[in-house]
């Protein structure tokens, strides 16, 4: 009840076979504190040892790499809202970490934080989702490249091993027309919905009904059914609404962002 | 200096330009480290949870939540703090600008709000209204209804780009006269609040800022069970905890009086025997850190047996239900309310019936008879600062600092704990982080003292948001009305059931449910009335006042009863009121003060305000509703003031200041009485060692009653100052008269106060005292002392798809006999009213079991900026007809009384079907709009799809 912390050693590496080392040492990766400190206030995680993953150059930074856009895990929310290179070849994404949480989260917490946290209503996951990212992971050993869908698991439930670290996003970079909206009447969303118009087709992406962002596929735009999709989708209930309601935004949103999609294409 | 070891790293950063390189703790969050490390008591702490930015810092101009980032992370950083905005050349422009609007009430926000607004600006020099919003979104104030600090934060992005025209700035101002034809030069203008300055500047101290020397921390270990008896209580581990002082238990309370409760001392300070709700405090683990006790406090082991449990009101009513409270507490009790407790009802803390005339002969009569049923959920006020209290014995006697509205009521209830004189319980009250009511008598005062009494030390006990939310909450109630009409509109009679519920103990409740069953039949002339109000014990929170107590649980019914009769009896609602409120001078309850003010006038102005902005695709309709509160409290009041020889004077009254403006008011006043600069009077509050007796701080009355006695106070110095100088000037007093600063004789000659008070003392001179008192009598024989009155109008904006229900338009209506500062009124109508707001569309504490879902301000949703009515229109009326100074009335309640009756019949209107709870939650008012296309699509003969 009363959210004091726990002692606990902190260390903070500026390489990555450092930060690998001292995670190996009881550590557990620590960026903005947002997710983690707040858990450890309120009792539920007492790690022994942070290991601050800030001062690594190589975690920082948003860059292009060929045709993908490179965002390191360690970036702040607000460093991707403002990223003229986020903005345009993954808007989006942008959009969606403008939108947020509040200032003072965009302004500490971190792409990678809130990815590897996993909170079902991440508006980060349901965004790269929607734009079919990848993460790549690093560890002592080597690194591996994960589709997104492979990497966000479910509930707190990210594919990460002990003594592995989120490395950056991989986000195809794009033209395609998207539009991301989100419903939030409370502290965090209670629906968000992210549209991908490619040449293969409309992507529908609900985010924070579910544990993770459930994908939808249409031919087009004008082909989207949307009441084909309401029963697909699983959804949790809790005090922003029962299934059943929730299960109804979602139409109301995905409706909403087709309009908004027509529009812009009609622009 | 090792770089790191394993607990504590070496931070070297700059706070407010200063460098520091120091150990610091890894476990010392940057709020922790700035407030108790570097002294830097600015910056606050209230959620704990990254939502409501008291906390708000600068690290390298980023903001950030304190209360949750590490202090190490101002390692190589730039920190800037509230304390470090004022340069030489006076306050930073966004400071100057909170001051400036009254963007600011309790001002436990302001630090955090200001900080925001110069991030904020920082990046977005001239942000929109939709941009400011959504950058504060993450700062909540409970006080100021966010419509000022909007205003501040736009007019600070124009002192920052030099467009700022000071002429322009909103003061309202009604131009009163005095008898002499001139006008008022202090009472009656929009000045700014005493106050501001200390709180734009982070330099307001607060209870939670103000710890004894030396003090030692106290955790309370509270129950996780909402019934259960106590088998024992292990402490033995956490006494041995080095740094623990002592582990306080029940056991040692021997030969101390072990319960408290102002009305009915029902309450364990330390649960004996057994627990009556979750959260109750076991156990209390104190010890020379917070963080200690904290760690201590786990280990901490209680054994229970659990008890069935009634967790609402038709639980503990039901025939077989547990019993709460065995006994019936016949001890001393300082209540104005008489208790009743029956066998067949062992749970119902007490009952009350009102009521007059024939009501079963009334309604056979009626021509329409109307009857609504409604649920009120329990609220958690939300005060920002959090319930905290700091004791010691020193010397024999008690000396208690905490959060108190009422500080002199608080003394009682320590006196009777410890069996001291009143005059050895010295409680003071510092600057109070909010209270809305819900800091109104005795919480957990009792406690830590005890605690002080058992260790001998000084002892602090800050409560956290969520141990402040299993303190005490607003009782919920479930209202049913029936009234009786005739077919040209005028109610016949009015039968009414209330079932209050209010928790594990009574607290204020008796009063909460006495003011439920005088307010549940409005400001109406009724010829028949029937009331029954129960309170009943439940194993949940306490509960206790919150603003306009009982008036806004039972106006739901009432007034949503009165819009649906008039759609029955095809009468236009707002006719219907007009048709039915009491007029001046009738004495609509026996004994009482007859209504003193013109409601049809009032509501008619407020009525003329409402207007709804057409808007596509949305539903909108508009609601309004009445209600009239006792106000005042009991008039008792007391008030020093004393003269200095340099003239100047310093006003000495018992109460608070909790952000309603009491301290300018008060200062305004006696700056006006007294004919002086109002820069040489200060207000002293609220110290029961240095100020005179006050009743409370609640009921709107410190306008009035505390206005009198220091009105009176005031004159009192001036005949002394009259005689003083007649005998200096050995003439009679008749030759003398006041006039400004000074003493005047026919004969021309005058002499400032500060000369006159030296000349005759001779010497040094001396201080003179004055004294003023406000008693029962006279024109405060008959109570109350004013009608409260609570008028407002609201047009909402409902979003057909999702049940998203946005005020678009407030319309307020205080009517105040005299606005002493009406900025300052305006500033506690929208207040009020954004509570009102959120108990309508949000707010409701939702029990789980044996606890709380919600706990916390995450899930507990209290309004945000967004949230705030788009537009707002202020009535204030000032017929100079109150019994208070100038003919003021008191305000700050009013407009939270009919706020959730107005909401709902809004929704009603605009989707047909009336709702018999509140909050009107998204997804309530989205099922309503499919009930009510369902019942139309049946009416017109089809079937409609139906919500599942
Ligand atoms: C009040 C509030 C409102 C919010 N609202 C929203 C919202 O509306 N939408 C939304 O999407 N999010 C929201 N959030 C979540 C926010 O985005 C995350 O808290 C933030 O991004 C977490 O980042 P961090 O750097 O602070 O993570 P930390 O707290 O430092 O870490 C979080 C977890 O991730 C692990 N971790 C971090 N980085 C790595 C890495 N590189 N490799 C491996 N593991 C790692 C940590 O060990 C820890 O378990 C909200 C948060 C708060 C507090
Ligand atoms: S955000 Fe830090 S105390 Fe509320
Ligand atoms: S002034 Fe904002 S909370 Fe009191």
């Amino acid at each position: 009840m009363i959210p004091l912390l726990p002692t606990f050693r902190l260390s903070r590496p500026a390489t990555l076979p450092e930060a690998f080392d001292l995670l190996a040492d009881d550590g557990i990766a620590y960026v903005g504190g947002t997710e983690l400190v707040a858990a450890m206030q309120l009792g539920l995680v007492s790690p022994a040892h942070l290991v601050d993953l800030k001062r690594i150059p190589a975690l920082g930074g948003i860059r292009l790499e060929g045709e993908v856009l490179v965002i390191g895990s360690a970036v702040r929310h607000v460093e991707v809202a403002d990223s003229e290179l986020v903005r345009r070849s993954a808007p989006i994404l942008a959009r969606a970490c403008a939108e947020l949480g509040n200032a003072r989260v965009r302004a500490t917490g971190t792409v990678g934080g809130n990815l590897c946290f996993a909170d079902p209503r991440s508006d980060v996951a349901t965004a790269l989702f929607a734009l079919g990212a990848r993460v790549r992971l690093r560890s002592a050993d080597g690194e591996r490249v994960l589709p997104i869908d492979e990497f966000v698991l479910g509930a707190m439930d990210v594919d990460l091993d002990e003594g592995e670290l989120l490395d950056s996003v991989l986000v195809p970079v794009t033209v395609a027309p998207q539009v991301y909206l989100r419903h939030q009447p409370t502290e965090y969303p209670t629906i968000a919905v992210a549209l991908v118009s490619d040449p293969e087709g409309l992507r529908v992406t609900v985010g924070a009904v579910g544990e993770i962002p459930q994908r939808f596929a249409a031919p087009s735009l004008d082909e989207l059914d949307v009441e084909a999709i309401l029963p697909e989708l699983e959804v949790i209930e809790d005090l922003n609404g029962s299934e059943s309601y929730k299960r109804h935004l979602v139409g109301v949103f995905v409706r909403r962002a087709a309009a908004e999609l027509k529009e812009s294409n009609d622009a | 200096m090792p770089e790191e070891t394993y607990d504590e790293t070496v931070v070297s950063t700059t706070v407010n330009g200063r460098r520091i390189k120091k150990r610091v703790e890894n476990r010392l969050t940057l709020a922790e480290f700035l407030r108790e490390k570097e002294g830097l008591r600015g910056t606050k702490v209230s959620c704990e949870s990254q939502v409501c930015g008291a906390c708000t810092v600068l690290v390298d101009d980023r903001p950030v939540s304190s209360c949750t980032v590490l202090a190490v992370e101002a390692d190589e950083a730039e920190v800037t703090t509230i304390e470090g905005l004022e340069t030489e050349a006076g306050l930073d422009p966004v400071q100057a600008a909170f001051a400036d609007c009254t963007a600011l009430q309790c001002g436990y926000c302001t630090p955090g709000f200001i900080m925001s607004t110069k991030a904020l600006l920082a990046t977005n020099p001239s942000p929109t209204r939709e941009e400011i919003e959504h950058e504060l979104e993450g700062n909540l104030c409970r006080c100021t209804g966010y419509l000022p600090i909007i205003e501040a934060v736009e007019q600070a992005a124009a002192r920052l780009a030099g467009t700022y025209d000071p002429d322009a700035a909103h003061r309202p101002y009604a131009g009163h006269l005095k008898e002499d034809g001139e006008p008022f030069r202090y009472v009656g203008r929009s000045i700014e609040r005493v106050d501001a300055g200390v709180k734009v500047t982070g330099r307001a101290r607060y209870a939670i800022d103000t710890p004894f020397p030396d003090t030692t921390h106290a955790v309370a270990v509270r129950s996780d069970r909402a019934h259960a008896t106590i088998l024992g209580i292990d402490v033995k581990v956490a006494l041995d905890v080095p740094g623990v002082v002592a582990v306080v238990t029940a056991e040692d309370l021997d030969g101390l009086y072990p319960r408290f409760g102002h009305m009915v001392p029902d309450h364990a300070i330390i649960a004996a025997g057994k627990v009556r709700y979750y959260g109750e405090p076991v156990a209390l683990v104190v010890a020379e850190t917070r963080h200690i006790a904290r760690d201590a406090a786990r280990l901490v082991e209680v054994r229970y047996e659990d008890l069935p449990a009634a967790m609402d009101a038709e639980a503990a009513l039901a025939p077989a239900a547990p019993v709460i409270h065995e006994d019936a507490y016949s001890g001393e009790a300082v209540n104005q309310v008489a208790i009743t407790r029956t066998e067949d009802e062992p749970n119902v803390a007490n009952t009350m019936h009102l009521g007059w005339g024939d009501v079963d002969a009334a309604f056979a009569e009626a021509d329409l008879v109307v009857e609504t049923e409604t649920f009120h959920p329990a609220l958690y006020a939300y005060a920002m600062e959090p319930y905290n209290s700091s004791a010691r014995f020193a010397d024999g006697y008690l000396e208690v600092t905490s959060t108190a509205q009422h500080p002199f009521m608080v003394i009682k209830d320590l006196a009777r704990v410890f069996d001291l004189p009143h005059s050895k319980v010295r409680v003071s009250v510092p600057y109070i982080g909010g209270g809305y009511g819900s800091k109104s008598y005795t919480k957990i005062e009792p406690l830590t003292a005890v605690a002080a009494w058992v260790t001998q030390r000084a002892v602090k006990l800050d409560l956290s948001i969520e141990e402040s939310i299993y303190t005490t909450r607003a009782d919920a109630a479930r209202t049913r009305v029936r009234s009786a009409f005739r077919k040209d509109g005028r109610l016949l009679a009015r039968d009414v059931d209330i079932v209050m519920d209010t928790g594990a103990y009574v607290d204020n409740s008796a009063t909460v449910l006495s003011k439920a069953v005088a307010r549940c039949f409005g400001p109406y002339s009724i010829p028949s009335l029937r009331v029954r109000g129960r309170l009943v014990y439940t194993n949940t929170v306490p509960a206790s006042s919150y603003r306009a107590l009982g008036a806004f649980q039972v106006n739901l019914a009432a007034e949503t009863n009165m819009d649906q009769a008039a759609e029955q009896l095809g009468i236009d609602a707002a006719d219907l009121r007009r048709i039915n409120l009491v007029p001046r001078g009738e004495r609509f309850i026996e004994g009482k003060r007859p209504m003193d003010t013109d409601l049809v006038d009032d509501f008619d102005q407020m009525m003329a305000r409402v207007r709804v902005e057409p808007r596509e695709g949305v539903l909108q309709a508009v609601g309004f509703g009445v209600g009239a509160n006792e106000g005042g409290a009991y008039p008792t009041s007391t008030a020093q003031v004393k003269m200095s020889p340099d003239g100047s004077a310093l006003v000495l009254s018992g109460s608070t200041e909790m952000g309603q403006g009491s301290r300018s008011i008060l200062t305004q006043i006696a700056a006006e009485e007294l004919g002086l600069d109002i820069a040489k009077v200060r207000v002293f509050q609220s110290d029961s060692a240095g100020t005179s007796f006050e009743r409370t701080t609640g009921g709107s009355r410190t306008t009035t009653m505390t206005g009198l006695s220091v009105q009176r106070a005031c004159r009192d110095i001036v005949q002394q100052l009259l005689a003083m100088a007649a005998t200096v000037w050995e003439c009679p007093v008749d030759d003398v008269r006041h006039v400004g600063d000074r003493i005047v004789h026919a004969d021309g000659r005058s002499e400032e106060f500060g000369p006159l008070i030296k000349k005759w003392y001779g010497g040094g001179g001396g201080e003179i005292t004055g004294r003023g008192t406000v008693r029962r009598e006279g024109e405060l024989q008959v109570q109350p002392s004013f009608w409260e009155i609570g008028m407002v109008a609201v047009a909402v904006d409902i979003d057909p798809e999702t049940g998203v229900t946005k005020v678009d338009q407030l319309v307020t209506m205080a009517d105040v006999g005299f606005a002493i500062n009406p900025m300052g009124v305006e500033g506690q109508d929208v207040g009020a009213a954004l509570q009102g707001i959120g108990g309508g569309l949000s707010e409701e504490l939702v029990y789980e079991g044996a606890q709380l879902r919600n706990p916390n301000l995450v899930e507990y949703r209290v309004p945000h900026i967004g949230d705030a009515p788009r537009r707002w229109d202020s009535v204030i009326v000032e017929r100079r007809d109150g019994t208070g100074p100038y003919g003021a009335k008191g305000g700050g309640e009013g407009a939270r009384i009919p706020m959730g009756g107005a909401i709902a019949s809004a929704v009603a209107r605009a989707t047909g079907v009336w709702p018999t709870e509140l909050p009107l939650t998204p997804e309530r008012v989205w099922r309503l709009i499919q009930e009510g296309e369902a019942a139309r699509a049946e009416a017109a003969g089809g079937s409609a799809p139906e919500a599942d």
